[in-house]
């Protein structure tokens, strides 16, 4: 799907974005994935997707993570207009109603992947929403995704559930979703 | 939220509770079904078609969503409901934006406006001596006498715009699978049972509108709306105008999809609606969020003033009811998807349900209506984030008169300018009954009064 193509060009600028901030104390980092060739990137360490068309970038440990909804639905969805955000806080079991975008006249729920506690939302959709369609796989600051979030014991077994981007990609390729 | 799909619908509710069954307004068959989880857990029972008799908008919002949120996962429901006068805000929308609600929180004011128009009408024919027939507007007013006067506020769950109701309009709601999501499927559903009633010239226009485009061969109109699209055909000089009849928008859940919109049948209100629609405030406002688009609106049902030398194609001359439109839906849906026996809901039938019960306390609460609405600035001058020329302001109030808000979730978060007190901070905006009381100035109060359409004016008819 052209959608993938997309999505891991989303995922780059993340990474370099950040390291772009602090590009001292990455240094050392930067080399980490020749050390470590099974990871993509030293600083998103697993990602996830649900059959909702959401995603989750979760660091090494598994306690913390980003979330946010993937190229293929943002081109579903069409111009993002608004963005209904959670509250800081908020305590969440697998499927439930994280926010909201409005499309085209559809207002559309964003579920949690998993069991978590929002501890910060991206204010910036808040005034551009439509970062969302721009990059909505992007997790660094200036990026479309929508909540960092705290992962405990049962946000960890609820990841079993979801899908690597290979996964994914068959998955949006068929006709299931 | 993590949808627990129970297949228990809430005709369960009624048939535990042993009420008896609703008088049979059952379209297509006539048999009264009697439901059990396990038939409407069948795969026979994944067609599903419901008539609401209630006129509550409230009400019918909150059995479309329990349908939303209860039907079976693969189900396809269709939900028809008329709902008694009412201005309905889109999920992410600014009442005071979107609405004039000085004008809609007027006690009675469909009675007011029709008396004005009567008035006008009256005068206009001693001018033109014109045969017009002011006693048209009671046509299509429901039964429910002085209630159906007054104007209800609404912010449904789904997205999109503005759109005003009442007993001239019909709402029809699909909800299925999201797999199937398509935003025109079910438009041009009602569009096929428009062209079965005759009326032939809708389609679906781009916007996912359904739209009615009247050619007229005479350079004169009787609409007054001028943000018509006209367009003129070199053939033989008729000009086609476009009017939207129906507005779509969608709700999409994890396991479920809901498209539903409106149709402008007969509405006696039609020459109002613009005023309802459009705020004092907005000039001043910059607003998050959905901001609506403005069509010309008409109704299906020929104006019996209208132009003789306009052509609707519509076939029939007479009225389309409520009752005729409904049939005509339900019989394309079944096409569709296949044909089952409607089953009429109403407040009987739903009482005790607790989440429709929920539903409607929410959608009534204040909470909902106003604090729900996205972060907005208002600002009497032109700043750098609004710099729209704003209109000249009322010579009564003071020449250095500046002023400025920010409003979010409601509630008033910042105050500048100089002439609104740092007192306001932190007020809710729809429960400041009286602007002259939260400022210095009398003719600063009334201004506001009218730009937010304060409620309590004592003092004021």
């Amino acid at each position: 799907m052209a959608s993938i193509a997309r999505c891991l060009r989303a995922a780059r600028p993340s990474t370099i974005s950040r390291l772009a901030q602090t590009p001292c104390v990455r240094s050392s980092n930067w080399q980490a994935p020749a050390a470590r060739a099974f990871s993509v990137s030293p600083i998103r360490d697993i990602r996830k997707y649900t059959k909702d068309h959401e995603w989750i970038d979760l660091n090494a440990d598994q306690t913390a993570g980003v979330i946010g909804i993937s190229t293929y639905a943002a081109e579903e969805l069409g111009d993002v207009v608004y963005v209904e955000l959670p509250e800081e806080g908020k305590e969440m079991a697998a499927g439930d109603t994280l926010g909201a975008v409005e499309s085209v006249k559809s207002a559309a729920d964003i579920n949690a992947p998993l069991a978590c506690t929002v501890t910060a939302v991206n204010a910036l959709l808040e005034e551009k929403p439509g970062t969302i369609n721009q990059v909505p796989e992007d997790d660094s600051h200036g990026g479309g995704w929508i909540a960092k979030v705290s992962v405990g014991e049962q946000g960890n077994k609820d990841l079993e559930a979801l899908m690597d981007l290979e996964e994914y990609k068959a998955f949006t390729g068929s006709d299931e979703h | 939220m993590a949808l627990k799909l129970s297949t228990r619908p809430f005709w369960q509710a009624r048939f535990s509770q042993n009420l008896p069954l609703s008088p049979s307004r059952i379209r297509g068959g006539g048999a009264v079904r009697h439901f059990s989880a396990e038939i409407a857990s069948h795969p026979s029972n994944r067609v599903q078609i419901y008539i609401s008799r209630s006129s509550d908008p409230y009400l019918n919002l909150s059995i479309e969503h329990f349908l939303l949120q209860k039907s079976g996962p693969d189900s396809v429901v269709l939900f028809l409901y008329t709902n008694r006068p009412c201005v309905v805000i889109g999920r992410n929308q600014n009442p005071w934006v979107e609405v004039n609600l000085g004008l809609i929180n007027r006690p009675g004011v469909l009675a007011l406006l029709r008396s004005e128009a009567a008035a006008l009408r009256r005068r206009k024919s001693r001018e033109w001596e014109s045969e017009i027939d002011i006693g048209q507007g009671k046509n299509g007013e429901s039964e429910n006498g002085h209630d159906d006067d007054g104007v209800l506020l609404v912010r449904r769950r789904s997205g999109g715009g503005t759109v005003f109701h009442d007993a001239g309009n019909v709402n029809y709601s699909v909800i299925c699978p999201p797999a199937s999501f398509d935003r025109d499927k079910h438009a041009e559903m009602v569009v096929r049972a428009l062209h079965r009633l005759g009326v032939r010239s809708t389609r679906v226009n781009e916007r996912h509108d359904i739209v009615l485009d009247v050619s007229s061969t005479s350079s004169s109109s009787s609409s007054r709306s001028s943000s018509s699209s006209n367009k003129p055909d070199n053939t033989d000089g008729t000009s086609i105008k476009t009017f939207k009849i129906s507005g779509s928008a969608y709700k999409l859940t994890r396991q479920r999809s809901l498209h539903h919109g409106t149709c402008l049948l007969s509405s006696p209100n039609l020459p109002f609606i613009g005023r309802f629609l459009r705020s004092p405030a907005a000039p001043y406002v910059k607003a998050r969020g959905v901001e609506s688009v403005r069509s010309a609106v008409r109704n299906v049902s020929r104006d019996p003033n209208h132009n003789k030398n306009d052509n609707d194609g519509c076939e029939r001359r007479e009225k389309i009811t409520n009752t005729a439109f409904e049939d005509a839906v339900v019989a394309e849906f079944g096409a569709m998807y296949g044909n089952v026996d409607a089953e009429v809901v109403g407040p009987a039938e739903v009482a005790g349900v607790p989440e429709i019960e929920k539903g409607v306390a929410e959608l009534k609460s204040l909470d909902w209506i106003y604090t729900q609405t996205p972060q907005f600035t208002f600002s009497t001058h032109a700043t750098e984030s609004d710099p729209r020329p704003r209109p000249a302001l009322p010579p009564s109030l003071p020449p250095e008169f500046r002023a400025a808000m920010t409003v979010r979730h409601g509630q008033i978060t910042e105050v500048g300018g100089t002439g609104l007190p740092e007192s306001l901070t932190s007020t809710l905006l729809h429960e400041v009954d009286d602007w002259r009381s939260r400022t210095t100035s009398e003719p600063v109060g009334k201004w506001l009064n009218g730009l937010f359409g304060a409620r309590g004016r004592p003092g004021e008819p």
